[in-house]
């Protein structure tokens, strides 16, 4: 039996302003190592008289998102208060736009070409509303104290509420892969869900039951087991009793199973009421929205990617574009290495997407420590023009990034120093190596005249290297040895 | 003898103040300079100061102190007025007596030989005026805490225009409401400090715009024949007949003054109070739930902030803030809470259509001749109750403390300004209620000045 899977989104959005919502302590939701307590204005604390006053950064990086999202912004949008007690809650209710939010309606189209998914479709945006993060409530020792961090609080959240439009957990990712793009690039958010950036609850219902809210999804990979998870154990439930969810629920996610938090006999009753000291948020909606700037679309983006001039991979495009800092990185580098003449442009994205990836993995440092332009350019530049290998460069970029003290030496005189050099073909003898490896292997050469192996001749090749200690082209070799063997 | 000590045996008297300022002395003899300068202010506990504990008569804020001043206190200090101490209130502003305190009741100085009360919630405000401890005291009025007592007590209490004085630093009841006026014996002193306070505060954001403030026109009474209104509305069955016949005194005396009586009609107030009672407790019960004992004020702790809050609040507090959360649960909030916005819209509606000023929120400032100048009004449906009358009278239902705003309520739910001033007759003093278009603040100072003045 084939069941019709009906899945929403709920995001909340940290917005990267210099500003809290309604106060003016800084936000610096995005310094992880900031001292608990230490941006927290007497507002953010809920102390006796104070009252919110709205800063306009939030507005506008909200009003960004709806642009990006084709959402309809709203002339006005007021304020509501949200109630519920807990320790990091210090107004006793967060202030959202519950009633007449920021904008409504909007969408964002998943592409077949460029999502791994199998066919286009859109995603429908219910609204976007402003509203207060919360505080932090940290469990630190086993004294049953609670510590509260109030950095966090009244910092400004942007909530996305999507249609259920998804039918499975492959388009939720390509969703938040995209709406990550249009957060980071157009500069309203990190958008980074490891950091608390982000943060998506997913509803998920299989047609004829209740939807099912799963709360606290801290990465990408937990959205797609959860999600999994929560439709296949709906879908047995249905199979095995006959029965649907008929009470809406929501439920938690412990890295294997889906566990209930609430029902709808403890639900919260928010009593939602309009604040009664905001001012509405009144907006000229033609007179701002032009003057709103946003990034391209993603698509448009990663089709300048793969065009002329730079030709890149799909692949490669979609990383560079799903990572702003990398993205800035390869078109600095580009830039230098256009001006030097560099003939293999893909060495380029090569070495950032994937060899520098990889190096910072081998050596356990965080994926920002990456080399300074400058040096990756004459590093890419040096293996382009042929004066060192790419193995011998690989080796290089580890010590590089091992030694960051040698990083102001010029790439040329590491080369020398470390003895990584390409031999040139005068000082390395290409003929009398061949000569003398084919001489000591007749069977070998027999085999390959009789079964075309490429194994043997890469056991020939790897013969050849051996001798040269590496500094040699191993594609010269080849081309020698086939050249010999076969005349 | 020291004015400490004439503080100090009021308090004794009255239990007027919840803090009183040691050094008020060694204050009054500095060198101060400032448009207010040695003008001596008491100020309503609900008003955070640095200097004093700012308590609300609560117990859940008994050893609160702030660590900023309200707008309205640096402004009065920054025009060289002495601030005395702090008074007694309704536990959040929430009672018509000054009862429900946790530091006691208030006793009314007009009545210095029996136990009466003196009217909340601003009562210590008001009774530190009557018993002429200082020359002004700020009160906030959001049903009618500043008129109530005012009347209650013999003296001149303004709620001036919602959102023309600062709220930054007073502590909300329910702040679409919430108005910081002023008491006093002399009209001319109130138009003194409200001149100092009525400022815009970007701290604020319900505080009446520059602009906006602009537009409205100054008016004044001298060469002017007022149109003043008699709004049957008012002539409620609860009014006592004392309290008739002042009303009805009061308006021979502007009819013999040269003004014009106008019969006008207001019909949605009769809903006025019903809608208060919905409005007001359900922004009270928001208001209020900050007070959890987690970050400061007291805490009793067991298991949940429930205790905290159930041993820490009284019983009014309890009460209003029950009625509050069950108007704005999801099963009441459109049959009560929104009911209660569109009722409140309707008699703002229905004042605009009365008075000749044209509303400044609405645009442009307009004239309406047919329409009328001032609303005069009584305050209270009789004069002030013994404290065991008013207790007594609480044990009835629990709603007919809640009867006193009848007079008060439609003013504040349109935000109109709004002037208590004490009138004599036969039956001793009572309050006579002038109330003017919203913005027209001066105007109802003026004709309160000369209001009094022709009585003497």
């Amino acid at each position: 039996m084939r069941f019709k899977v009906k899945c929403g989104l709920e995001i909340h959005t940290q917005l990267k302003t210099r500003l809290k919502l309604f106060s003016n302590s800084l936000n610096k939701s995005q310094v992880l190592s900031n001292k608990p307590n230490t941006n927290v204005s007497f507002f953010d604390a809920g102390l006796p008289g104070t009252q919110p006053v709205l800063n306009y950064e939030p507005v506008l990086l909200a009003l960004k998102a709806a642009k990006a999202l084709k959402s309809t912004v709203s002339p006005i949008s007021t304020f509501d208060r949200k109630h519920y007690f807990y320790g990091d809650q210090p107004l006793g209710y967060q202030i959202t736009q519950h009633y007449q939010p920021i904008a409504k309606g909007g969408y964002l189209i998943l592409s077949s070409r460029f999502d791994q998914i199998s066919q286009n479709k859109t995603i429908g945006i219910e609204q976007i509303q402003l509203e207060q993060d919360t505080g932090k409530t940290l469990y630190k020792d086993l004294t049953g104290l609670a510590h509260v961090d109030l950095n966090r609080a009244n910092v400004p959240l942007i909530e996305l509420v999507t249609k259920p439009d998804f039918s499975n957990p492959e388009e939720i990712i390509a969703f938040l892969k995209q709406y990550q793009y249009i957060v980071k690039f157009s500069d309203i958010s990190s958008g980074d869900l490891e950091t608390g950036a982000i943060r998506a609850d997913v509803n998920i219902s299989i047609e004829g039951g209740e939807r099912v809210e799963i709360k606290n999804l801290p990465t990408t990979s937990a959205i797609m087991h959860a999600t999994k998870y929560e439709i296949k154990r709906q879908i047995s439930q249905f199979e095995k009793t006959g029965k649907h969810i008929t009470e809406t629920e929501t439920r938690g996610w412990n890295g294997k199973q889906t566990y209930k938090l609430r029902d709808k006999e403890n639900a919260v009753d928010y009593r939602y009421m309009p604040d009664p000291e905001l001012p509405p948020l009144v907006l000229d909606v033609d007179e701002i929205m032009p003057q709103v700037e946003i990034e391209k679309p993603r698509d448009v983006r990663l089709e300048e990617l793969m065009a002329e001039p730079y030709g890149l991979k799909l692949r490669d495009a979609i990383t560079l574009l799903y990572n702003p800092e990398f993205h800035s990185y390869y078109m600095e580098l580009f830039q230098i290495l256009t001006t030097k003449k560099i003939v293999k442009r893909d060495l380029i994205s090569n070495w950032i997407c994937h060899e520098q990836v990889g190096a910072l993995k081998k050596l356990g440092r965080p994926q920002d420590e990456y080399l300074p332009a400058r040096v990756m350019s004459e590093l890419i530049f040096s293996v382009d023009k042929g004066s060192i290998g790419s193995n011998n460069a690989k080796l290089l970029l580890m010590h590089l990034l091992d030694n960051p003290q040698d990083q102001v030496l010029p790439i040329a005189k590491l080369i020398k120093q470390f003895d990584l050099g390409k031999t040139t073909d005068d000082e390395l003898d290409y003929a009398k190596i061949c000569e003398n490896v084919l001489s000591q292997n007749e069977a070998v050469i027999k085999e390959i005249r009789r079964t075309n192996s490429q194994g043997k001749l890469n056991f020939l090749v790897g013969q050849c290297m051996r001798i040269s200690r590496g500094k040699a082209d191993a594609n010269d070799f080849r081309k020698r040895l086939l050249e010999m063997i076969t005349t | 003898m020291s004015f400490l000590s004439g503080l100090k045996a009021a308090q004794l008297k009255y239990n007027i103040f919840t803090s009183i300022r040691e050094n008020v002395d060694a204050e009054l003899l500095q060198a101060l300079s400032g448009k207010l300068k040695k003008v001596t202010v008491a100020i309503k506990d609900n008003i955070v100061t640095k200097e004093d504990k700012t308590t609300c008569s609560s117990q859940i804020l008994a050893d609160y102190e702030s660590p900023f001043d309200a707008t309205v206190v640096r402004l009065l200090k920054e025009q060289g007025a002495v601030v005395v101490g702090k008074t007694n209130l309704d536990e959040f502003g929430m009672g018509s007596g000054t009862t429900h305190s946790h530091f006691g009741p208030t006793l009314n100085p007009l009545y210095p030989d029996e136990a009466r009360i003196s009217g909340g919630s601003s009562g210590g405000s008001a009774a530190a005026v009557s018993a002429g401890l200082v020359d002004v005291a700020l009160g906030t009025d959001t049903g009618g805490s500043i008129r109530l007592p005012a009347s209650y007590t013999g003296v001149v209490g303004f709620k001036p225009t919602y959102s023309r004085i600062s709220r930054w630093g007073v502590v909300p009841y329910a702040q679409s409401l919430d108005t910081v006026g002023l008491l006093s014996r002399d009209v001319s002193i109130i138009r003194q400090v409200f001149t100092e306070l009525d400022k815009y505060d970007p701290n604020d954001p319900t505080s009446l715009a520059g602009d906006i403030r602009e537009t409205i026109p100054k008016r004044t009474v001298t060469s002017q024949r007022l149109r003043i209104g008699v709004c049957e509305q008012f002539n409620v069955k609860e009014l006592s007949q004392p309290m008739r016949n002042a009303w009805i005194s009061s308006l021979e005396r502007f009819s013999k003054d040269g003004h014009e009586l106008v019969p006008v009609s207001i019909p949605s107030i009769k809903h006025a109070l019903s809608a208060y009672y919905v409005l007001a407790p359900a922004e009270a019960a928001s208001n209020l739930s900050r007070y959890d004992g987690v970050r400061y004020g007291f805490r009793n702790y067991d298991k949940s902030y429930g205790t905290t809050r159930s041993t820490g609040f009284g019983s009014e507090v309890q009460k209003r803030i029950m009625l509050g959360n069950f108007n704005l649960s999801s099963e009441a909030y459109s049959n009560h809470f929104l009911k209660a916005q569109r009722v409140r819209r309707l008699i703002c509606d229905e004042f605009n259509e009365v008075f000749k000023l044209s509303n400044p929120l609405d645009g442009k400032t307009s004239f309406n001749d047919l329409g009328i100048d001032l609303i005069v009004t009584p305050t209270s449906t009789s004069k002030a109750p013994t404290l065991e009358k008013f207790r007594l009278s609480q044990n009835d239902n629990g709603v007919t403390e809640y009867v006193d705003d009848v007079m008060t309520v439609p003013a504040s739910l349109a935000g109109l300004p709004s002037i208590v001033v004490p009138w004599n007759t036969d039956n001793g003093v009572c309050g006579i209620q002038l109330t003017g278009q919203f913005g027209d603040d001066n105007l109802v100072l003026d004709v309160a000045e000369t209001f009094m003045a022709r009585e003497e």
